[in-house]
This record gives C-alpha cells, sequence and structure tokens, in this order.
C-alpha cells in the first residue's frame, strides 16, 4: 500500500511538470499553429533564474564566473520572480523569432524553425554564461518546511508534493481563465478563427503575446520546481523534458487543454511503475507508450479528429 | 477632415491588388449616414474585397478609404471596429465551439459600458427569438439560418456606425432569406447605416435604398435601387435570374 502510494505521488509529480511543459506548448499552438521548439530552452531558464534569485554562485566556467546576486531571496520568491523572468525572455522570443514572420505572411511552418534556431541560440548562451556543470537547488531553501512528509504511511519528499500543489493550482487557474474570462475567450476565439477574432475587433497580435508570456511563465516555474526536485543538469537538460512535453501533448491531444494534463499525467505515472534497476530504459516505455496510444487513436486522447481545413 | 458634410464613408479610385492580380480597378463608392446601399455582382467580381479594404484585413495598393472625410486606408482591424465600422463576413463565421451567449459576448469586446451592452444583447434577442432560445447552445451546432442570424447578432453587438454584411443570404432557404432581409430592413429603419454586399439581388435591391453593380473589379452600374430592379438589361447581364 505505501509503496503504491508512493509511486503515484513519484508518478504524479513528475506528470505535473510534464503537463506544465505541455501546456504551454499547447497555448501558443493553439493561437500560431506552431509548436514552439524554444520551449526547452525557456523551461531551462526558469531553473537557472531561480538558482540564481535564491543566491546561488555561478561555478568556474563560463563568462559569468564566480558571480552571485548580492541578495538570497527564499525560494517561495524566487519561483514565481524566475517565471517572470521566464515570460519576460518568451515574450521577446515572440518579437524576434515570431512576429517578424507572421508580419510578413510566411508559411507559419517557418516559425517552427526559427523557433528551433532560437532555442539552440538560447541554450549556447546559457552555457558560455554559466558553463556546462550542473548545479543544484538545496533543500535547505526550503527554510522550515521539512525534507519528506508521511502520508498515510508513505514517505513523500516535500518537494514532490509542491511539485504537485503549485502545478495544480497553476493548472487550475489557467482553465479558469480560458473558459471563464472574457480574455481567456478571445484567446479561444483566436485560436479557432484569426480574421472574425479581428472583425470583432480583438488584437490578435496581444493575444499571441499573452500566450507567450503564460506559456514562458508556466515553462519558468517547471524549470524551477524540477530544479529544486532533480537539480539542474546543464544547460541542455530542458531538451529531454521538451522532448517528453511534445510527447504529452500528441498523446493528449494538440491543442486541448485537458488533453495536455491527461497526457502528463499518464506519461509520467507509466515512467514511476519503471523499476528503478530498469530506469535507464524510462524514456522507451513512455514514448512506445505513446506509439501504442496513437496506432489506435491518431488524434491523440482528448484531441478532436483533423479536419481538413477549407 | 472635409466638415461635417462629408459622407460616413467614401471609396475613392480604390486598387486592391493580391500579389500580381488587380481585384479592384479604382472603384469610387460613398454611403451616406442612414443610408442601405447594396453592392452587386458576379462570384469573383471584387464584392467582398471591398469589404476586406474597408475592415482594414487588407490595405488597398492604391485610392483612398475616407470615413468621416478622414482617411482610414491603412488602419488595422480592431481600429476599424473602435471607429464603428463592423464587417460581418461571407459564410458567417461564428465561434462553432463556443456558445451563442459568448459569440456575441465577443461581439461588444471593444466596449465598457456594461448596461448598454446588455440591452443591445436584449435588442438582438428581439430580433431574432430564435437566438434567445438557443443561447446556451454550442454556435457549431445551430442551423446555417441560425448562424448566419448569429454573425449578424454579434456585428451588431460592437454597436457600430455602419454595419457591412457579406452575403448573409448565401446557402440559406427563400424562407430564410426573407427573414434575414426583413431584419436587415427593421435595422434600416431605425437608423443604421448598411452597406449590403450581395449576388442575391433581387432580395438586396428589395430593402436597399441605391445599388451599384461591380463587374472584374470595377463598377459598370450605379442607381436607385427601384432604377436597378426595373432595368430588364442589368436583369439579364449581371444580375441573373435569382
Amino acid at each position: 500500500m505505501e509503496a503504491l502510494l508512493q509511486l503515484l505521488f513519484n508518478g504524479l509529480s513528475v506528470g505535473a511538470v510534464y503537463a506544465l511543459f505541455a501546456l504551454g506548448y499547447t497555448l501558443v499552438f493553439s493561437v500560431l499553429g506552431v509548436i514552439n521548439f524554444a520551449h526547452g530552452a525557456i523551461f531551462t531558464l526558469g531553473a537557472y533564474f531561480t538558482y540564481f534569485l535564491i543566491g546561488g554562485a555561478v561555478g568556474a566556467n563560463g563568462l559569468m564566473a564566480g558571480l552571485q546576486l548580492p541578495f538570497a531571496l527564499p525560494f517561495w520568491l524566487a519561483l514565481p520572480l524566475a517565471g517572470l523572468g521566464a515570460a519576460a525572455v518568451a515574450l521577446v522570443l515572440e518579437r524576434i523569432a515570431f512576429r517578424p514572420l507572421r508580419d510578413r505572411g510566411s508559411d507559419p511552418l517557418l516559425a517552427l524553425i526559427t523557433s528551433l534556431g532560437a532555442g539552440v541560440i538560447l541554450v549556447n548562451l546559457i552555457q558560455l554564461l554559466v558553463g556546462a556543470e550542473s548545479y543544484s537547488i538545496p533543500v535547505e531553501t526550503l527554510e522550515s518546511l521539512p525534507v519528506a512528509l508521511s502520508i498515510a504511511g508513505a514517505k513523500v519528499r516535500t518537494v514532490q508534493v509542491m511539485l504537485l500543489a503549485i502545478a495544480g493550482l497553476l493548472l487550475a487557474a489557467l482553465s479558469i481563465w480560458i473558459d471563464g474570462s472574457r480574455s481567456g475567450k478571445a484567446l479561444q476565439a483566436v485560436s479557432e478563427d484569426p480574421i472574425t477574432a479581428q472583425l470583432l475587433g480583438i488584437n490578435s497580435g496581444r493575444m499571441i503575446q499573452i500566450a507567450f508570456g503564460i506559456s514562458g511563465f508556466l515553462a519558468g516555474v517547471a524549470g524551477g520546481l524540477v530544479g529544486l526536485s532533480v537539480s539542474i543538469a546543464g544547460p541542455y537538460f530542458g531538451i529531454g523534458y521538451g522532448l517528453k512535453g511534445l510527447g504529452v501533448l500528441v498523446l493528449g491531444g494538440l491543442g486541448s487543454v485537458p488533453g495536455a494534463v491527461l497526457g502528463g499525467l499518464i506519461i509520467g505515472l507509466a515512467e514511476a511503475c519503471v523499476p528503478a534497476e530498469l530506469s535507464g530504459y524510462k524514456d522507451a516505455v513512455s514514448f512506445g507508450f505513446l506509439f501504442l496510444v496513437l496506432l489506435i487513436r491518431p488524434q491523440g486522447l482528448l484531441g478532436r479528429p483533423q479536419a481538413n481545413k477549407v | 477632415m472635409n466638415g461635417p458634410q462629408a459622407p460616413l464613408l467614401e471609396l475613392r479610385n480604390l486598387v486592391v491588388r493580391y500579389g500580381s492580380i488587380t481585384a479592384l480597378h479604382g472603384i469610387n463608392l460613398t454611403v451616406q449616414a442612414g443610408e442601405l446601399v447594396t453592392l452587386l455582382g458576379a462570384n469573383g467580381a471584387g464584392k467582398s474585397t471591398t469589404l476586406r479594404a474597408i475592415s482594414g484585413l487588407i490595405h488597398p495598393a492604391g485610392g483612398e478609404i475616407f470615413w468621416h472625410g478622414g482617411l482610414i486606408n491603412r488602419l488595422r482591424t480592431e481600429r476599424t471596429v473602435k471607429l464603428g465600422i463592423s464587417h460581418c463576413p461571407e459564410g458567417r463565421r461564428v465561434l462553432s465551439r463556443q456558445s451563442v451567449a459568448d459569440n456575441l459576448a465577443l461581439g461588444a469586446w471593444l466596449r465598457r459600458d456594461k448596461a448598454a451592452i446588455a440591452s443591445d444583447l436584449e435588442r438582438c434577442y428581439a430580433l431574432f427569438p430564435r437566438l434567445a432560445e438557443r443561447r446556451s447552445q454550442l454556435a457549431g451546432s445551430l442551423s446555417g439560418g441560425e448562424q448566419q442570424m448569429l454573425a449578424i447578432s454579434r456585428s451588431l453587438m460592437a454597436r457600430p456606425t455602419l454595419l457591412m454584411l457579406d452575403e448573409p443570404s448565401l446557402g440559406l432557404a427563400p424562407r430564410l432569406v426573407a427573414e434575414v432581409m426583413a431584419a436587415l430592413a427593421q435595422l434600416h429603419r431605425d437608423g443604421l447605416t448598411i452597406l449590403l454586399v450581395e449576388q442575391n439581388a433581387q432580395a438586396a435591391l428589395t430593402i436597399a435604398d441605391r445599388g451599384l453593380v461591380l463587374e472584374a473589379g470595377s463598377i459598370s452600374a450605379a442607381g436607385r435601387a427601384e432604377q436597378l430592379l426595373a432595368d430588364d438589361s442589368l436583369q439579364a447581364s449581371y444580375l441573373g435570374a435569382n
């Protein structure tokens, strides 16, 4: 029983990160119709931002070697600020890698390439500035919180509970905003029919910025949480999560918000079921699972069957 | 600005191109406040293009668009909506995954006057009672006629000075065409200025004050609606039997 509960928590907390990740993709995809391949780099940045804001020092490599902020913020403050920092970078990215193409009326697929390029540049910039070593966010930043909690007999790391709670909160807030607010409905309008949205007076450029901002914030927070839970394994560590996030996106159904959440939790749980001695095969399990689902439901679990656009 | 005597809308020598194809070869058109003007013509004559240029979906390659005497050639669509131009597009284009009420609420996106929005909503429901019955239904589940009523109502929710409609009769059964035209005539009587693009010339001219015929991107005929209706050669050559 305890082991099962532990497994459940492991799976759900990892799955929640995947869900945050996939939601970031989904938001941008829903308004632009393209995947933002720089999303993984934004996630990585969020992790580094968190690390610096809690007062972490840069290692011996990179141009910023030895630098450290003159202050150290508590984790609960550093995390949302890191999210905002990531959102700011996502907005800059939209401005330089996406908007010029849109203004010129180019094929949306071209944005795929520019975002891929922008992601590579960001990752290399990180490496240039802070080196390729891994950093860890010490659990002590949680101050008075205990390292582990006991829930129904199972020992669960506090970090995992936090991860699950914060991700759940963000996901709930996001879906309330999308379905319950005027601007959320305007975002849906841009997603369904950009021309009509314009004719209603909706500034689609502004809605696209909002989507990028929120998606960047989600990625940044996810990055900070993973940094705390696992460690920041160098500038490239977002790429693996990025790929997993893409898998989640496809599994849940492209463009579906509940699909992204469901897909994230399923893949997280599937990975948690892989026994420790076979942990090298985790990715094979999750992508194999994705492959099987797609054989049966090509549109993903909660996706709409693709209609041909006229 | 040309002062208060300037027409509500004026197109002067308007040229629109799609790449190397010229869709409008310098057309002139004026709409006075309170008028119902209809723009007729066959498929591909440039009717929709004219509306798209006015609402800023496409920017003209030449000529001028004046609104109350001020040049609005290069305004973005949101800005033209703000000025009071509401464009109800061809093919209805309702937001199929949102409810009737949400579609209408988004029609008032740029407005903040809550009380007036609520009263306009009631007016739309009074104009098309069937929308009131289906207010919480998804717009995609409505029939073609109901979707057209929704599209018109949604445009009205912007409380426009000028309502531009692109083929509201398209694909509708004759009874529904009559119902939609009657609603437009009602709006016109209440003082709304309307620019109506139609292929169904008979139906449009019956409710219009004036009409213009577009042919291959140029205006080939214009006049009072009664004159155009009575003109047999026009009926035969451009307006077809429908």
